[in-house]
């Protein structure tokens, strides 16, 4: 997520055409790409294709039916190997194609799923209404507090229970086990009104526990190195949190979560949020950024702010976040520390720094379901509640929607025409190829009806050549694109290696079956013309002809 | 008794808005374990009626009775059933699949029929081995002269003991001495096997191996000759 990003901006810095012409770059270096991956994963293919042939080849030798129609299936194969030149080049384009549509169908089933509202947990965001960058008052995230801790039982955030901590990697609560039927029955609107009462008070308790664990504030700051000069390599972006926020997952769409860091590195962050915890002084940074900056974990570093004016920061590395992660190229800090300078700023200038109240960027609440979040968004909106400036409180796919708002014509334009014409082209590629080879064998198909082929056998056999193809050319594709960067990203975390590239790609994991599908549907249409050609093959005019 | 009955046929065909008329008024017997030959010129409707014969086109009117089944009411995939079971076809330019070897060839058409195994090995090895060609079953096509090809082929149509077996032109891509061979061959399939065969030739001296040669003119039958020669042996012939 980038900083212009992440303040809720819904006018972005690309235009449409610029983004139009990344995507047509990004289509053709992925064509490149997978272009080479066909050709490389060739061997692959005539190796499968090989083994079953040689398969139908054993099971010739079992007793019938399976003998007889395993030496029809063999005939299928030997057609396919007559011109391995045309063959290899259909599987390249099939190859190709199907790992185009594969991407494109990744790219816009992830901006659906992120863009999707959900109905249960949601990560809801609270800006500022009208001003890109957000800049609100801190105050507002105390505000906001008390808003929800005034809201129904059953609309407050409720804690992590036991289990999900446990799968999440999250230290247990300090309120001692949590069990979800606990939470069921405290966090209902009809609790207990006595304020004496034990279910009254382990509720407040678990409220309190609840609200900590699904709320945290970001406050931007950007800092260079050298006070005279602000460069790439000076500078840094950081974020001003309560690093507890991190613990608890706050950041997962951040990359920060055990699932995506892996058991050892998300140990190591818990151990360095403990260590940032010590000392407001501490803070953590990305691999990639240290080695920019030209900085280790350890040292001690002094930075000037750009956006809060004569504000230094004096600082000591305590931790790093993994190199290639989304945070790999940003900081973190204590919030406290940025206000314990803006507080110093005043003793020494005799009045409030200019930023300092306009500090507080974006608040994230987790709530526990979407009528929670919409009760909450509703007093949110309330212009008599958060007037100076206005608020406004959005889902987080509600902002990526609004992010991606100017380019949906984009993604508009890769479903309905770009998937579609590629479906289309797999289908004449096929379907030429197809042709090609029935004509080359007309002869051959009239001497097989001649023989007492039936029309649908013939149909049969070309059609199961082009499902072939198909079946290998979607089958390694798609199994490429979303195995290999599966096992780099698994194979170079286990031996501590990280790269970007693969860590950040999540292909669906439906594509696997959906490449072959697609690869088997494409034969079938593909050949429909020309099987349908062989099958009405008039054996009298093929042999006039002859003659 | 005629195996072959062929009763007032008559075949056209439209090209564009107009209509030839290939065979007409058509009638034919031919008797079980007889070869025929037909000739004619060029256009007078001989490969028509091998066709028609060979369920391999439909007539425009009559009848054609092969075996007592009459054929010309049959619908294509009943035709194709039955010619699997009834009609071995040789060819002119012997039509083998190139990718498969001369015992797969020839096993071809068995795979259609409800057979064992072992009895499809028993029927291609005999049918390679009347046609001297055991030694070469493992060979494809492409590995094989232009008489052996054809006699694959000739092997290929005899595989399923079929009621009859139609040859277009077996001679007429072949030198005189392979020529020779494969008309011994289809002399020697009716005398020692009994096969009725049906062959259409341009070349008289072909003709002369039948017992009786159908002439055909403009689609009508002019004539027909008895052959003597065809009492001599099939060596004989070749001579």
């Amino acid at each position: 997520m980038t900083p212009d990003f992440a303040m809720g901006q819904t006018a972005p810095d690309v235009s449409l055409m610029q983004a139009a012409i990344y995507a047509a770059a990004g289509m053709f270096g992925a064509i490149f790409f997978l272009t080479l991956l066909a050709c490389f994963t060739l061997p692959i293919f005539f190796a499968a294709m090989g083994s079953m042939s040689l398969s139908l080849k054993v099971l010739q030798n079992f007793p019938d039916p399976i003998g007889k129609y395993s030496k029809l299936g063999g005939l299928v194969f030997r057609s396919l190997r007559r011109n391995l030149l045309r063959t290899a080049l259909t599987y390249v384009a099939l190859f190709v194609l199907t790992g185009m549509l594969t991407l494109i169908y990744g790219v816009v089933k992830s901006i659906g799923k992120l863009t999707a509202e959900k109905e249960d947990s949601q990560m809801v965001i609270m800006s500022d209404k009208f001003s890109i960058p957000s800049q609100m008052p801190p105050g507002y995230a105390a505000s906001l507090k008390g808003v929800i801790r005034a809201m129904p039982p059953s609309s407050q955030p409720r804690p992590m229970i036991d289990e999900e901590r446990s799968k999440k990697g999250i230290p247990a609560s300090p309120l001692g086990a949590i069990r979800a039927e606990e939470l069921d029955q405290l966090f209902r609107d009809d609790l207990d009104r006595d304020e004496a009462s034990p279910n009254r008070r382990r509720f407040r308790a678990l409220a309190t526990e609840g609200l900590n664990e699904n709320f945290m504030t970001w406050s931007f700051v950007g800092a260079s190195l050298d006070p005279a000069k602000f460069t790439q390599e000076n500078s840094l972006f950081l974020f001003a949190l309560d690093p507890n926020s991190v613990k608890y997952g706050m950041m997962s769409e951040q990359g920060l979560n055990k699932e995506d860091l892996g058991d050892d590195n998300w140990d190591e962050m818990l151990r360095v949020i403990d260590t940032m915890n010590g000392d407001r002084r501490n803070i953590v940074i990305g691999e990639d950024r240290l080695k920019t900056i030209g900085k280790k974990v350890g040292d001690e570093v002094k930075f000037y702010s750009l956006n809060y004016k004569d504000i230094t920061f004096e600082c000591k590395i305590v931790g790093a976040f993994p190199t290639g992660s989304r945070m790999g190229n940003s900081a973190a800090m204590q919030y406290d520390y940025l206000d314990a300078k803006l507080g110093d700023y005043k003793k020494t200038k005799g009045e409030a720094h200019p930023q300092a109240d306009r500090c507080l960027n974006l608040v994230w609440v987790r709530m526990p379901n979407k009528a929670s979040y919409q009760a909450l968004a509703a007093q949110v909106n309330d212009p008599s509640k958060f007037n100076a400036p206005a608020a406004k409180m959005e889902t987080f796919s509600a902002v990526i929607g609004s992010f991606l708002e100017p380019y949906k014509d984009i993604f508009w334009g890769l479903k309905y025409i770009v998937m579609p014409a590629i479906g289309v082209i797999m289908c004449l590629v096929i379907g030429i190829t197809i042709t090609i080879g029935v004509r080359e064998r007309w002869t051959e198909m009239a001497v097989m009806k001649v023989l007492g082929f039936q029309p649908w056998q013939l149909m049969g056999m070309i059609v199961s050549e082009a499902m072939l193809i198909g079946l290998f050319g979607g089958m390694l594709s798609t199994w490429f694109v979303y195995f290999v960067p599966l096992m780099v990203k698994n194979g170079t975390r286990a031996v501590g290696v990280k790269f970007t590239f693969f860590d950040n790609t999540n292909m669906p994991w439906e594509i696997v079956i959906l490449g072959p599908a697609l690869g088997i549907a494409v034969g079938i249409i593909g050949s429909a013309l020309p099987s349908w050609n062989a099958r009405k093959v008039k054996v009298s005019e093929v042999f006039a002809q002859v003659a | 008794m005629a195996i072959v009955e062929v009763r007032d046929l008559y075949k056209s065909f439209s090209r564009g808005t107009e209509r030839i008329e290939v065979l007409m008024d058509l009638n034919l017997d031919v008797q079980e374990g007889e070869f025929v030959a037909l000739m004619g010129p060029s256009g007078s409707g001989k490969t028509t009626l091998l066709n028609l014969i060979a369920g391999l086109d439909g007539p425009t009117d009559g009848t054609i009775t092969i075996g007592g089944q009459e054929i010309s009411s049959l619908s294509e995939s009943e035709l194709a059933r039955w010619r699997t079971r009834n009609v071995g076809f040789v060819f002119q330019f012997y039509n083998l699949l190139p990718v498969l070897s001369a015992y797969e060839n020839v096993e071809l058409p068995l795979l259609l029929l409800p057979m064992s195994k072992a009895e499809r090995r028993a029927q291609v090895e005999n049918a390679l081995e009347i046609v001297s060609l055991s030694d070469r079953m493992n060979h494809r096509p492409g590995q094989l002269s232009g008489g052996q090809c054809q006699r694959v082929g000739i092997a290929r149509a005899i595989v399923t003991d079929p009621t009859i077996i139609v040859a277009d032109e077996p001679t007429g891509a072949l030198d005189s001495k392979s020529a020779d061979a494969a008309l011994d061959l289809l002399n020697l399939l009716r005398s020692e096997l009994g096969k009725t065969i049906m062959m259409v030739t341009h070349d008289p001296t072909a003709a002369k191996c039948a017992q009786r040669i159908v002439h055909l003119e403009k689609g009508r039958l002019v004539g027909q000759d008895t052959i003597t020669a065809s009492a001599l042996s099939p060596l004989e012939v070749s001579r």
